[in-house]
């Protein structure tokens, strides 16, 4: 994001009392790109005290806490400022823990620039405050002096509840029942817990150490956590039904990749996302052969699409030592759906950008490896559904490309192995799963929430649905 | 943790694990994987189940030590664990009451063959078992097929290039003689190249035939896309769709096998893996 070189205004935002605003919003130290195009540490270090102070004296503490309605969890956000303000970094993490169990992520990953900072007053006068970067300064402090600030845990209800999926929305769902004195169990067909934040989003951005921490948090509510565990293999959810659980919550996620359809798309070197995502942040590839999974790629990467997704597969792929990075995308850099942020870095990187074309085959050579693929020039047409201008082939236009490697990142859609086990649970005909306004199935005492339900959208949302069918839950589990 | 109950080697470099994974033996069914990590710093890697007892909870495989992870395996004792183990994966074998079914066996199908020739025999099914080995050295697993088999046909190949054509000698003939005794189904657990070609030869003759086929894998349950090959022109993922495939279905085996060996190096020169002509060589 961009900052803003703001100078000190008097404000009449600020409530009655007439007070100096400091415009001067803070910005968040970062590994040079020359530098971090070569490592997979993280790419923004954080505040320092002294940064994380003076960010927080900023905020103006408004009545009407229109930050706090843009948050998803809807975090008192003025109160843990206010405490920041004080120097009360325990006070802080405190009032953060009672709505997100994941500060520490949240104040990474949220795209805080249309949720709590765009709400914010100071928005209006282009410098809202860092709330994101507090939060991760309190989650990260915290860390630093190992102090675990413990929810006050509810005598035990004597209800078991069986948690599918251990991604952000599960760990929510997890640990708000598990603070209500219900014994959850949480099922995860991999070999970590986390979801996306383990297997999707990389180290640079979200270190799988601070990802860990809050699994462990989890645990330490006392959440059984069952890895290696495939719902709809190991159990279906009838079979979880049936035995010691009164209440199911499934957030499994959205995991099963899309492609284009196109010839030659099964050429060897042409990745998922998922694939290319998971080898190298879940197996860490980037640390063969310590690790044991190696990720095989040429010089010439190409990344199709335009989503955080494809800037993280971009970024990845700078890092692992691609020569030459390009982000596919069909439409223009206005409508690409990653975070401004993201594709700001991504361009330092050295990653180009080449919108207006999409991918009609890829050319192998010869040993079926992909070499080529053939693209086709595009121009915005009418504005479809989504409000956004559909691109539309120009005919005549196609040209060539060489390429080493490919990375489609097209998005996700849900895996169909519980709903395909389970015929009595509604979907649409996208593969989600349908629920109510408080997260409830069509099959009885069976909640959902996340990307399983949206599709596809944030970890926030995907933890603001598990808190709403947490209390949904709870309510069930006490009558 | 999953603890090592027994291992033992059945051959040179052909090793047999048994594993404590009630989870997994609860839900096995003929031609399922698990998916195996060492440690926190291992591969995920796929292995067949050769075999299961649910009461006891444990399960049973057969590799050959190809590469880091397998040599890796081969040196754990009895009593060591292993980090992850998950499964039953992928689809069962179909099973049915087919008539006279022909299996075609290498490597570690030999053992793996072992739980769907079980089924099949308990179907009724008259099955015969083509079983190829590189020489008598490597010969493993005939007394478990020969359970479940009315009849097995050796292919003892000294020479390896000649693999493929030594099975598929005795498939033709099979196949030759099949208006006095029909042939009703195919099923084949072997080398990509052996598979590929037994599906060519079946072809003719319209007799349906099943191939187990092994992509690389890494999550295995539908997430990574990594297994994707195209079947009947769609997409299908072998760790969900498969591994068995109708192998008159499947197009591209090229691209596939291509794919199968991107990480490959000398060591894909295994038992029942010498790929004479294959593209990437
Ligand atoms: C590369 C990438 C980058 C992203 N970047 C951002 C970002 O910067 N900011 C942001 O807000 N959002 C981002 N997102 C989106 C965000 O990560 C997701 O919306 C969020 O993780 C969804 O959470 P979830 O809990 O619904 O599911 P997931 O995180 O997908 O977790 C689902 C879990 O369920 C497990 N599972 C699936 N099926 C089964 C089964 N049958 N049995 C047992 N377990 C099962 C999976 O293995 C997985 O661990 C990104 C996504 C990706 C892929
Ligand atoms: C569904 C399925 C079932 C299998 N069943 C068995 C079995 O019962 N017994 C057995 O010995 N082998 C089996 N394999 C193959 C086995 O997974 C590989 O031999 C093993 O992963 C090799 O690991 P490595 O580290 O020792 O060798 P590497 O040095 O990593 O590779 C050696 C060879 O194995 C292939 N390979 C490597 N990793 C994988 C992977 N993740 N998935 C598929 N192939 C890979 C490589 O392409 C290469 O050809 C199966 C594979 C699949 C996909
Ligand atoms: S959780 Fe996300 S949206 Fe809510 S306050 Fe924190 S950064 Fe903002
Ligand atoms: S964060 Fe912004 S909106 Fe919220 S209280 Fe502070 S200045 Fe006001
Ligand atoms: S192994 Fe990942 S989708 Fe099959």
């Amino acid at each position: 994001m961009s900052e803003r070189n703001g100078q000190k205004a008097s404000s009449e935002d600020g409530g009655s009392k007439k007070s100096k605003i400091d415009l001067n919003r803070l910005e968040m130290p970062k590994q040079a790109p020359e530098v971090r195009r070569r490592n997979f540490d993280e790419v923004a270090t954080g505040y320092t005290y002294e940064m994380a102070m003076e960010e927080a004296k900023r905020c103006i503490q408004c009545k009407k806490r229109n930050c706090q309605q843009g948050c998803p969890v809807n975090i008192d956000i003025p109160d843990f400022i206010r405490l920041l303000q004080k120097g009360d970094i325990e006070g802080a993490s405190r009032v953060l823990k009672a709505k997100t169990s994941l500060p520490g992520i949240c104040g990474r990953v949220c795209p805080q620039e249309q949720q709590c900072e765009h709400a914010c007053t100071l928005n209006k006068k282009g410098a809202p405050i860092a709330i994101g970067r507090l939060e991760r300064f309190i989650a990260d402090w915290e860390r630093g002096e190992g102090i675990i600030s413990m929810a006050q845990i509810a005598p035990t209800s004597l209800k078991q509840v069986a948690v599918v999926g251990s991604g952000p929305s599960g760990l929510t769902v997890a640990s708000d029942l598990a603070i209500r004195g219900h014994r959850v169990t949480m099922f995860e067909a991999l070999h970590v817990a986390g979801g996306v934040l383990m297997y999707g989003i990389p180290e640079f951005r979200l270190p799988k150490e601070i990802v860990q921490r809050e699994v462990d948090y989890v645990a330490s509510l006392g959440v059984e956590i069952r890895l290696d565990t495939v719902i709809g293999i190991n159990y279906s959810l009838d079979e979880l039904l049936r035995s010691r659980y009164q209440a199911v919550y499934l957030a499994t996620g959205a995991g099963l990749p899309m492609f284009l359809g196109v010839p030659g798309e099964n050429l060897n070197l042409v990745y998922s996302a998922n694939e290319f995502l998971t080898r190298t942040n879940l197996m860490k590839a980037y640390l063969y052969p310590e690790y044991a999974t190696p990720v095989k790629m040429g010089g010439r990467v190409a990344i199709i699409g335009g989503g955080n997704v494809a800037m993280d597969s971009a970024r990845c792929a700078v890092r692992l030592g691609a020569s030459e990075v390009s982000v596919i995308y069909r439409r223009t850099r206005d409508e690409m759906p990653a975070r401004l942020e993201e594709v700001e870095n991504a361009e330092e990187e050295g990653i180009r950008f080449y919108f207006l074309c999409a991918p009609t085959a890829f050319i192998g050579d010869g040993r079926n490896n992909v070499a080529a693929m053939e693209l086709i020039r595009m121009r915005l047409g009418e504005p479809d559904s989504s409000g956004r201008r559909r691109p539309v082939p120009i005919p005549g236009s196609d040209y060539v490309m060489e390429v080493d490697t490919v990375v489609v990142s097209l998005g996700t859609t849900p895996n169909p192995l519980i709903s395909s086990t389970t015929p009595d649970l509604k979907t649409s005909r996208r593969g989600t799963v349908l629920v109510d306004d408080r997260g409830r199935t069509s099959k009885a005492r069976v909640w959902a929430g996340g990307d399983i339900v949206s599709g596809g959208a944030t970890v926030i949302s995907a933890m603001g649905e598990g808190r709403r069918a947490a209390s949904a839950m709870h309510q069930f589990l006490s009558e | 943790m999953f603890s090592i109950i027994a291992h033992e080697e059945l051959a040179p470099r052909v090793h047999r694990m048994r594993v404590r994974a009630p989870v997994v033996a609860a839900k096995a069914k003929p031609g399922q994987f698990i998916i195996l990590i060492i440690d926190e710093k291992g591969e995920r890697v796929p292995f067949t189940l050769s075999g299961w007892d649910e009461d006891a909870g444990l399960v049973d495989f057969v590799y050959i030590e190809v590469g880091k992870t397998t040599r890796r395996l081969a040196a754990l004792k009895v009593g060591d664990e292993v980090a992850h183990f998950v499964g039953p994966l992928g689809r069962p074998a179909e099973i049915g009451r087919f008539g006279n079914v022909v299996a075609v066996v290498s490597g570690y199908g030999i053992a793996a063959m072992v739980p769907v020739l079980r089924s099949m025999k308990e179907q009724g099914n008259h099955v015969t078992t083509i079983l190829q080995t590189p020489d008598r050295e490597r010969l493993f697993g005939e007394a478990d097929l020969q359970l479940f088999s009315d009849r097995i046909i050796p292919v003892i190949e000294p020479n390896g290039e000649e693999v493929t054509g030594s099975v598929t000698r005795s498939l033709r003939r099979l196949l030759a003689n099949s208006a006095r005794e029909p042939i009703h189904r195919v099923v084949a657990m072997a080398s990509l190249c052996i598979m590929r070609v037994v599906s060519e030869i079946t072809r003719p003759f319209a007799v349906k035939t099943m191939v187990h086929l092994t992509p690389l894998m890494v999550d295995g349950t539908g997430m990574c896309g990594a297994c994707r090959l195209s079947v009947n022109g769609n997409n299908r993922f072998a760790c969900v769709h498969g591994p068995e495939f109708d192998a008159h279905a499947v197009d591209g085996w090229e691209v596939m096998m291509a794919r199968r060996c991107t990480y490959a190096d000398e060591s894909v020169l295994q038992q029942g893996f010498q790929c004479r002509g294959c593209s990437q060589w």
